[in-house]
């Protein structure tokens, strides 16, 4: 993508793409849940829901009325301001991440002859924007543990701290390698680099692997949802949450993981070029899809993992492989030249 | 019988090996018994002469087979109680038993407590080896509370027994069955006896004695107590409860002085109501008989009452200026002392009409004889050979005097002279060696002084008595003086122990203080022992505890009876108080036993324990006065819950205790001449209460059903019409003519268990009224 | 056969299969070596594969396990203890409860209740029965000591109501009389065992 198209970005285009992206996101995150019940309950032979709507698909619906008149309980002795402030912080974040992020090709709208980069903001250290972005969503269950004057809460607060800021640093070592290779923070480079039908995850898979991995933990995601493991802490940071401050937790959760599986297909699998007759949009959505699905398929396989497990395996096992990794991308990089 | 239980007469027997000690002369059955030996019977009662019916008995005394309840003990005697041949026996007689018996004991009402059930499993009879046709028996109603189906009936005659040898009715008997005759061959099959009862068995059936299909008698329900399987019992409780279900309550019946021993049997109501109820009046009838108002009148609890604060506030005021008290013998010892208390601390006097009368006659006699009770208690009547009876209406007045009487006559083959102007049918049936004297209203100094004749050593009277003996009572009291000389000497015959029953004419007559130094005269003299039955429930107790007056004036409380402000159990005065079936506390009876009731109905409104704490002074509870009776005047200073309640299996009472009776100086003793124009003629009224009402609680109990009338002889009511105007000479009454078919003569009597008729004042101090009566 | 098996006297090895546990490692070199193994080994991949074959068992080989209560509903026992029925006589379609009240005597939460009454029939009459389920803990022994096979235990097992007196009356418990064709014999404790009629002494009848 080169300078010539940077006028293109309007102000009205940029809100325009806000709503849109906050619109389809969250409602994609909503149907995530439905999808996630049906898969794990296939997994499991069951059915799921079936019963609201054909196939339950109304479920969704369902939840969310359920979810905004559900009363909405601050403790007594809660920092109540804290409180209500905190999930707002977790899906801020999840949807701040995605502005920097590309999800389609960009495209020339019919008959008005609008052409549209289907980013929102294509600052030239996107990367570093949504790493940045998804590293200060900690705050959110960070503060919303500490700030319901529960110790499940605290215990889940002081979980959410070791396990988001050890996993950050192997989320960018991991994807350290790459920037290495393409020499840019712009996801619009990245996926360009990746135009020749060459992915990524071909030249850099162990990178691909821990950072998939450190993006299970950072979408708190099983086997490492050690914040809100129920056989541990109660719920952990969510405990005294209920109706749609709760909500805003789960809507961000979702959309966290929406935006790993944007940067694992923009990153390391091919982005939105078009893969031989398929198009390069109908691609990604599939990948970001198969991401998904991946997510909640690992959920039904796997057990959790202990929080010293986890630590371990940070700080002993994928921090000094991304630094390897990193080092003899390096070094192969200085022989090329 | 009439021995008394001394070392000397105790004879040593030997059972299964063992050596027990027993009264000479007694069934062997009972020696085992009192030495708690199982020996299996059914048909054999204690108290009542062996029916022979069951055979089951059976054991073998010296090598010799012979039933248990007909064979005394003799020293030395060596008893076996099972050999294989008596067992085989036993066995084919249970087998003989349970032919045709339905096996529906799911829905008969003896519900486990069946003794053909017991010795069936006992026996372990597993198989039945016998068979006969059965016969179609419909289950009849005999009286307005017997109930009985033959079906069930194993016709082991206990109750024929009990009604002939306790009651005296003999109102029911064995009748022809018809239907299917034993096959012969069974006799060379089976054991002797077992063939022998099962030939009586099979022709028998039991049925009224009158041949028609309803009993004429008091309806005491003694038969439905003895049945052994669930052939009798009371209509009332025919399949609404199982014997299991029932909490037993040990009490005391307070219908009349007899004071026996009951249990209230309550459960739950219904499934609606779970307010207890009492379901059944039960007796240990080997030992005690009840009557038809004991057995049957028991639902006449007040269930209204509540803690009426207002009303308890006015009963106080009520209390503070009360002059009078007004209360009858229905009521405890413990009260009899509250209201004793009371008049010690408020100077109120105390009226109790029936108390009084007993009180001044039990005084005049101890003052005569030295001693400040009565000599005899009724199980000592019933145990002489020779009773007498004067001035009781025996039938009407107190069930125990007269089954005394009966019981004498039929197990001790003893003799009975009975004086009553009011005439009786039943009494002659008792026994063959029984003399009446239908006499003059007027005439019981007449009759002391002929028994003082028959029976006092001519030379220990004083001359007040002996110069009036002369003249020929016989004909003065109304006999024939030829026949009754011969039927004298024999009524005499081998007798050892007498006893005389007065009742209650004596206490309201006119000439009391005489009649009472005659008794003691005659005691003095003689070996006539006496005993006296106390009009009502607890006069005796009453008599005892209370200083009661004779007249008083002024604001009258009166408890159950009428009065200016009225405490009343039966639900109808100005403050509720509790009926005797809702109460604990002691009641002194005829044998001088001060006994225990217990409280078998709830009961949620105010006691007289409270209202005595707050006008005088009282403990929390009534049953701590219990310990305060007055040791005085023969009670023991014993705390209510350790007072025995219960029979042990010789037959010997541990129920309360005894009174003691205090013995002083005895005055000279100086007769007044017996006047013969005292007599009463003309339209003669008797106060005599109907044979199972006593008082308003009996008559508030849904099963007894004898109403307040003008009770007259069959003759007598063909005169009256049907409906009459009695008219004393202090006022009148309208009743109903009902015919008393055992009443005798021209006396009419008129019952006074209805408070509210205030019948004694009618009466006037007197059992017996000159009145005219009016057909209206 | 031979007796070799029952010679081995070693109770608690025969006939178990012993799963080759790994010992933790506790040298630094050990603990390496695990991981890698580990890491190389596929049983992570082994559990996704399970899954992923159960879908597709779930969703296309008719492997679903799923019950669609209450639309399906899976047979019980016979010898199950749901909410009590009382059982009418096929015959005549009387009530078969005589009322002899064992049911109400051997309840041990004392949960039963019955008034009886002597009927027009001379017949021992049940008026009214009741069984309070506050207290019944469904122990079976009412059925069990019922000497009419009167009281039985339904298969009736979804009792929720708005109250429980719903159930509780003898109206609510008894077959209905239209209903009594669809009358099923109870097996559990307390029925007929299949070998009564041998257990049997007869009696002789004299007709």
């Amino acid at each position: 993508m080169d300078a010539t198209h940077l006028p293109e970005v309007t102000a009205a285009g940029v809100i325009i793409k806000a709503v849109l992206i906050l619109a389809v996101v969250s409602a994609i995150a909503g149907f995530g849940t439905y999808i996630e019940r049906k898969i794990l309950a296939f997994m499991q032979r069951r059915y799921g829901p079936q019963h609201v709507g054909p196939y339950g698909l109304l479920q969704l619906i369902a939840d969310g009325i359920k979810l905004f008149t559900k009363e909405d309980i601050i403790p007594q002795h809660a920092n109540k301001i804290i409180f209500a402030v905190a999930p707002v912080i977790t899906a801020a974040t999840a949807f701040i991440a995605l502005a920097a992020v590309p999800v389609f090709p960009d495209f020339t709208i019919p008959f008005i002859d609008v052409y549209v980069p289907s980013i929102a903001s294509d600052i030239n250290i996107g990367i570093l924007f949504v790493l940045g972005m998804m590293a200060a969503g900690l705050y959110g269950p960070l503060l919303a543990g500490m700030a319901q004057a529960n110790k499940w809460g605290i215990i889940g607060s002081a979980r959410t701290a070791i396990q988001f800021l050890s996993y950050e640093v192997v989320t960018g070592l991991s994807i350290l390698a790459p920037i290495m290779m393409v020499g840019s923070l712009s996801f619009v480079d990245f996926n360009d680099y990746q135009a020749d039908g060459t992915w990524l995850v071909v030249y850099q898979p162990v990178a691909f692997i821990l950072f998939l991995i450190a993006g299970f933990a950072e979408t708190n995601r099983t086997p490492f949802d050690l914040l809100e493991h129920e056989a541990e802490v109660i719920s952990g940071y969510v405990t005294e949450y209920s109706g749609m401050r709760w909500g805003l937790f789960f809507i961000g959760e979702y959309a966290n993981m929406i935006t790993i599986g944007v940067i694992a297909s923009v990153v390391f699998l091919g982005g939105y070029n078009d893969f031989w007759i398929i198009p390069g949009w109908l691609m990604i959505i599939g990948k970001i899809a198969f991401s998904f699905f991946f997510m909640l398929w690992v959920r039904a396989a796997w057990p959790h993992v202990r929080p010293d497990q986890l630590m371990w395996l940070c700080w002993k096992v994928l921090m000094p492989l991304a630094v390897i990794n990193v080092v003899i991308t390096g070094i192969v990089i200085m022989l090329a030249q | 019988m009439s021995e008394v239980q001394t070392v000397e007469n105790m004879v040593s027997i030997t059972i299964d090996g063992v050596e027990y000690k027993a009264k000479e002369g007694e069934y062997i059955l009972n020696a085992a018994r009192a030495n708690d030996i199982f020996i299996p019977a059914i048909c054999y009662l204690t108290r009542c002469s062996p029916t022979l019916a069951c055979r089951i008995c059976l054991v073998e005394a010296d090598g010799k087979q012979v039933y248990s309840c007909n064979a005394k003990v003799k020293e030395g005697m060596e008893i076996t109680v099972s050999t294989p041949d008596i067992l085989a026996e036993r066995r084919a007689m249970m087998e003989v038993y349970d032919v045709n018996h339905p096996l529906q004991c799911g829905v008969c009402d003896q519900s486990g407590e069946c003794e053909l059930q017991n010795y069936t499993l006992e026996l372990a009879v597993d198989s039945q080896s016998y068979t006969i046709q059965d016969t179609k028996r419909e289950a009849t109603n005999w009286s307005s509370v017997l109930h009985y189906d033959p079906g069930l009936c194993i016709v082991c005659e206990r109750c024929t027994t009990v009604c002939k040898d306790m009651i005296g009715d003999a109102a029911i008997k064995t009748t022809k069955r018809g239907g299917a005759s034993l096959d012969k061959a069974w006799k060379d099959e089976m054991p002797k006896d077992a063939y022998a009862m099962w030939n009586k068995l099979q022709k028998s059936v039991i049925a009224p004695s009158n041949g028609t299909e309803h009993t004429n008698c008091s309806d005491c329900g003694e038969c439905v107590a003895v049945c052994p399987v669930g052939a009798l019992v009371s209509r009332d409780f025919v399949y609404t409860s199982n014997a299991w279900d029932l909490k037993k309550i040990p009490a005391t019946c307070a219908h009349c002085s007899s004071g026996c021993q009951i249990y209230y049997e309550t459960k739950p109501a219904s499934i609606e109501d779970r307010t207890e109820k009492i379901f059944r009046v039960t007796n240990e009838w080997n030992y005690v008989s009840l009557c038809g108002a004991g057995r049957f009148g028991y639902d006449f609890e007040n269930r209204t009452a509540t803690k009426d604060a207002t009303a308890f506030a006015a009963t106080i005021e009520a209390f503070k200026k009360a002059k009078v008290i007004n209360f009858n013998s229905v009521i405890t010892n413990e009260e009899a002392l509250m209201l004793q208390t009371l008049k010690e601390k408020l100077g109120v006097k105390l009226i109790n009409r029936e108390a009084r009368a007993f009180q001044r006659f039990l005084g005049f006699y101890s003052e005569a004889s030295g001693q400040s009770l009565y000599t005899l208690d009724f199980k000592e009547v019933m145990a002489s050979d020779f009773v007498i009876s004067v001035g009781s209406s025996l039938r009407n007045d107190n069930p125990n005097a007269r089954y005394a009487f009966n019981n004498v006559q039929k197990l001790n083959k003893g003799a009975g002279l009975y004086f009553h102007p009011v005439g009786d049918t039943l009494v002659p049936t008792f026994g063959k060696n029984i003399e009446m004297f239908t006499h003059k209203v007027g005439h019981e100094e007449a009759a002391l002084l002929f028994i003082i004749k028959l029976f006092a050593d001519q030379d220990k009277l004083p001359d007040s008595v002996k110069e009036q003996l002369e003249s020929d009572f016989v004909e003065l009291l109304g006999g024939d003086t030829a026949k009754f000389e011969k039927a004298f000497e024999k009524m005499m015959k081998k007798k050892e122990t007498f006893s005389l029953m007065v009742g209650e004419d004596l206490y309201f007559h006119e000439k009391a203080e005489n009649l009472a130094k005659l008794i003691a005269v005659l005691e003095a003299s003689s070996e006539v022992k006496v005993a006296m039955i106390p009009p009502k429930t607890n006069s005796l107790g009453v008599a005892l505890i209370c200083d009661l007056d004779d007249e008083a004036e002024g604001y009258t409380i009166g408890y159950n009876e009428s009065g200016d402000f009225k405490l009343s159990a039966l639900g109808d005065g100005d403050l509720d108080m509790p009926a005797m079936n809702q109460q604990e506390g002691t009641l002194t009876n005829m044998h001088k036993r001060v006994t225990p009731t217990n409280a078998a109905l709830e009961y949620n409104g105010y006691v007289l324990n409270d209202i005595i704490r707050e006008v005088a002074s009282a403990p929390k509870e009534t049953i701590m006065w219990t310990e305060h009776l007055p040791v005085s005047k023969g009670f023991k200073a014993v705390e209510f819950d350790s007072l025995p309640n219960h029979y042990t299996n010789d037959g010997v009472e541990h129920r309360g205790y005894l009174l003691e009776s205090i013995s002083r100086e005895a005055k000279e003793i100086s007769v007044d001449k017996f006047d013969d124009s005292n007599a009463l003629e003309g339209e003669i009224a008797y106060r005599c209460n109907p044979q199972r009402q006593f008082n308003d609680f009996s008559d508030k109990a849904h099963q007894i059903f004898e109403g307040f009338g003008l009770y007259a002889s069959p003759a007598k009511a063909e005169t009256l019409g049907s409906k009459v105007e009695v008219e004393f000479a202090n006022g009148k009454l309208t009743l109903d003519v009902i015919v008393d078919e055992r009443m005798e003569g021209d006396i009419v009597a008129i019952p006074d268990f209805k408070s509210a008729e205030n019948i004694y004042e009618l009466f006037a101090g007197s059992r017996y009224q000159t009145v005219t009566i009016k057909e209206v | 056969m031979g007796l070799e098996q029952f010679k081995n006297r070693n109770v608690g090895t025969q006939n178990y299969k012993t799963l080759d546990l790994d010992h933790t490692p506790v040298t630094g070199m050990g603990q390496f070596k695990q991981v890698v193994s580990r890491t190389f080994k596929p049983e992570l991949f082994v559990g996704l594969w399970v899954t992923f074959r159960e879908m597709i068992n779930a969703l296309f080989r008719g492997k679903m396990h799923t019950t669609q209560y209450p639309f399906e509903k899976l047979p019980i026992s016979p010898r199950y203890r749901a909410i009590h029925e009382m059982l009418r006589l096929l015959e005549s379609g009387h009530y078969r409860c005589i009322g002899c009240g064992l049911c109400e005597k051997i309840c041990i939460s004392n949960c039963i209740t019955m008034d009886t009454r002597y009927d027009e029939n001379q017949r021992k009459e049940v008026s009214e029965y009741t069984i309070n389920f506050g207290r019944c803990i469904f122990c079976g022994y009412c059925a069990e000591v019922c000497p009419e096979l009167a009281i039985v235990h339904g298969p009736r097992y979804e009792t929720a109501s708005e109250q429980r007196a719903s159930f509780s009356l003898f109206e609510d418990m008894l077959t209905p009389i239209d209903k009594l064709n669809l009358q099923q014999e109870y097996q559990g404790f307390g029925a007929v065992s299949p070998n009564a009629d041998e257990n049997i002494k007869k009696t002789p009848l004299a007709y």
